[in-house]
């Protein structure tokens, strides 16, 4: 006779909605699981998903992801030059918030060499690739554009031509792609105002400096902001030349910092990352020791409600063994009823989650494995009890 | 039944033949704690219990019945003496090893006071499962303990749980736990403090019948002077001392 099957029979209800209790703690263990992977996923993706070996960025710098780097447009030519370099690319790339799709919307712009360069778009699922050198998007389907919908960054509208799905930056927000030129400019571009007011400023320095009003307005263009920057220049290293090598080189001659695609990756991970990643996964470490304590006072109060139902059967000569199976089946039953509504739980609320959440099978195995052996943990003290508890409290009154 | 100190010689016969002792109690003594603190629970007692008696232990609170009763059922070990169940020695001095819960399982059925059916088995799931932690099948078991409750004449409650039913039916619930595996020796622990005199005595009647009829030996522990009535035997236990009262109290 399986006395924990009776048991949870005849206390159905009950043991249902501690079911539904304890899933709900085990769901947000999964979310907790999906958001710390997706953290990373997100954090890696535009390294990992932009086709180059090498990232050349400002020297000193950790750039472009972690840290801003700025580099004259014409520093891709000197490293295209440099020998073993077989494509070299300039890349813009920066953070913008802007009212898109009725809402104020946060999303990385990616300026690149729209005509064979590196670091475009990859994975565009409805619509193309840029074809004209302006006036042209693709953006991730995350911002709620359609192909055809016009955009305004700067003084110019943008068409979108192509959607993404799944191009996010590091912090899981929505990118979108257009041509070098228009990067700079919706970047570097100032409206009529500002430039007044930068203009006036700059002409007092001069004057302040001991120039007449002339020779300041013939020195003004002289100290005016270049839009001629980008923030890396993308580098695929020619067939049979060795990265280390090529890297060395563009370092020693052309002065500036250099990356590859692990290196870069690495960087994202233990700089920009490592932080919140670490507070995820304490996190994560917290909610599973919680749930594991949750359910073993859960098991221990069941356990402490049949108490002298333990102490008549082991009055009457039931083994331990009947004891024990008693409390554990109990226990695996509730970890595994909770976990299968915490895993439905999870899949429910996944589509609509703001964040990125990434699935690993492997993690998902494993916390089932977790909170399996931690079920197992959590019923100890409840047999410990049981085991102790002495046949004669079946007597009396 | 069979009390010694008081010399009372050879156990009372039952009924027509021979009868084997099924509890031989021999000098059998508890005292708690040691030194200055020592209480003597039990003095050195005596008695045998035959296949098919009734006996009654009587007593106040405090005056060693459970000590006795848990002693018998191997539940608290004794400081001195001697006890054999059935025919086997499982004290002398000492536990002499034998797995007691199996022990308990197949020689001694228990009646409580407060029922103790398990509350999320029916009645005849509450039956079954002595005998399944015997060993019997679930389909064996579930008809002999059909055939049990409908010997105790409630059949008709076999499907009900513990909550679902009156004293009454719950301690006949109880009794037919206690015969699932036919054992020798059945321990009652004031099985009719928790009923009204009428339940009480019918209990009493039915604990009597399944002596007579099953051929169990029944140890009694009450406190309850009116139930004595229908016992083979009465014993006595003040302050630790058995004794056996007269057997004109307690004529069958």
């Amino acid at each position: 006779m399986d006395l924990a099957v009776k048991d949870i029979r005849r206390h159905l209800g009950k043991f249902l909605a501690t079911i539904i209790g304890v899933a709900m703690l085990l769901a947000i263990v999964l979310v907790m699981n999906g958001i710390y992977q997706g953290n990373i996923a997100d954090g890696v993706w535009l390294i990992e998903n932009t086709a180059t070996d090498l990232w050349v960025v400002e020297r000193g710098r950790g750039g472009p992801f972690n840290e801003s780097s700025r580099m004259p447009l014409d520093a891709y030519k000197s490293v295209a030059a440099t020998p073993g370099v077989a494509k070299a690319s300039p890349m813009v790339i920066y953070s913008a918030q802007r009212d898109i799709a009725g809402k104020s919307q946060q999303f990385t712009l990616i300026g690149y060499d729209v005509f064979g360069g590196l670091g475009g778009p990859g994975g565009i699922v409805q619509g193309r690739a840029i074809a004209a050198p302006h006036y042209e998007i693709v953006a991730d389907r995350k911002l709620g554009l359609a192909l055809g919908d016009e955009v305004p960054f700067g003084t110019h509208e943008y068409t979108v031509v192509g959607i993404t799905q799944g191009a996010v930056d590091a912090s899981g927000n929505p990118l979108v792609y257009l041509s070098l030129p228009d990067a700079q400019e919706a970047q570097f571009q100032q409206d009529n105002r500002a430039l007044a007011a930068a203009r006036a400023a700059n002409l007092k320095k001069l004057e302040r400096a001991g120039y007449s009003s002339d020779q300041a307005s013939r020195l003004l263009p002289l100290l005016s902001s270049s839009g001629d920057t980008v923030n890396a220049v993308l580098v695929n290293v020619a067939p049979g030349a060795d990265s280390a090598v090529v890297a060395q080189h563009i370092r020693n001659w052309l002065y500036f910092n250099v990356y590859t695609t692990g290196e870069e990756r690495e960087l994202m991970l233990e700089g920009r990352l490592r932080k919140i990643s670490a507070v995820l996964g304490l996190f994560r470490a917290l909610l599973v020791i919680v749930s594991i304590v949750i359910m073993a006072l859960i098991i221990y109060v069941l356990t402490i409600e049949k108490i002298r139902s333990i102490a008549t059967l082991k009055l009457i000569g039931a083994s331990n063994w009947v004891i024990v199976r008693l409390i554990l089946e109990q226990s695996l039953a509730l970890t595994l009823a909770s976990f299968a509504v915490a895993y439905l739980l999870r899949e429910m609320i996944a589509p609509n989650f703001p964040r990125t959440l990434a699935f690993l099978a492997a993690e998902t195995a494993l916390t089932f494995g977790v909170m399996l052996v931690g079920g197992v943990m959590a019923s100890l003290m409840a047999i410990w009890h049981a085991l102790r508890t002495p046949p004669q409290m079946a007597l009396g009154g | 039944m069979t009390a010694s100190p008081g010399a009372l010689g050879s156990p009372p016969q039952v009924g027509a033949g021979v009868r084997r002792p099924v509890v031989e109690v021999e000098n059998v003594s508890k005292t708690f704690g040691s030194g200055e603190l020592a209480v003597q629970a039990l003095k050195p007692c005596t008695f045998n219990v035959q296949q098919g008696e009734l006996a009654a232990l009587l007593g106040p609170s405090g005056s060693g019945k459970t000590t006795l009763l848990l002693s018998i059922a191997l539940i608290l070990e004794p400081s001195s003496g001697r006890i054999a169940i059935n025919g086997q020695e499982v004290y002398n001095n000492g536990w002499t090893g034998v797995d007691e819960r199996a022990f308990r399982r197949r020689n001694i059925g228990f009646i409580f006071q407060q029922h103790n059916l398990i509350p999320f088995l029916t009645a005849l799931e509450n039956v079954a499962l002595m005998m399944q932690l015997n060993g019997v099948n679930r389909r064996e078991a579930t008809r002999r303990a059909k055939e049990l409750l409908g010997y105790l004449e409630i059949a008709h409650r076999a499907d009900s749980l513990p909550a679902n039913l009156s004293g009454g039916e719950q301690q006949r619930v109880a009794i037919g736990r206690a015969l699932a595996n036919e054992p020798p020796l059945i321990l009652a622990d004031e099985p009719t403090a928790a009923l009204d005199t009428e339940r009480g005595s019918k209990v009493m009647s039915l604990l009597g019948k399944i002596a007579r009829e099953r051929k169990s030996a029944v140890i009694t522990v009450t406190h309850d002077h009116r139930m004595i009535e229908g016992f083979d035997t009465v014993y006595h236990l003040d302050d630790g001392r058995l004794s056996r009262m007269p057997e004109t109290i307690t004529a069958h």
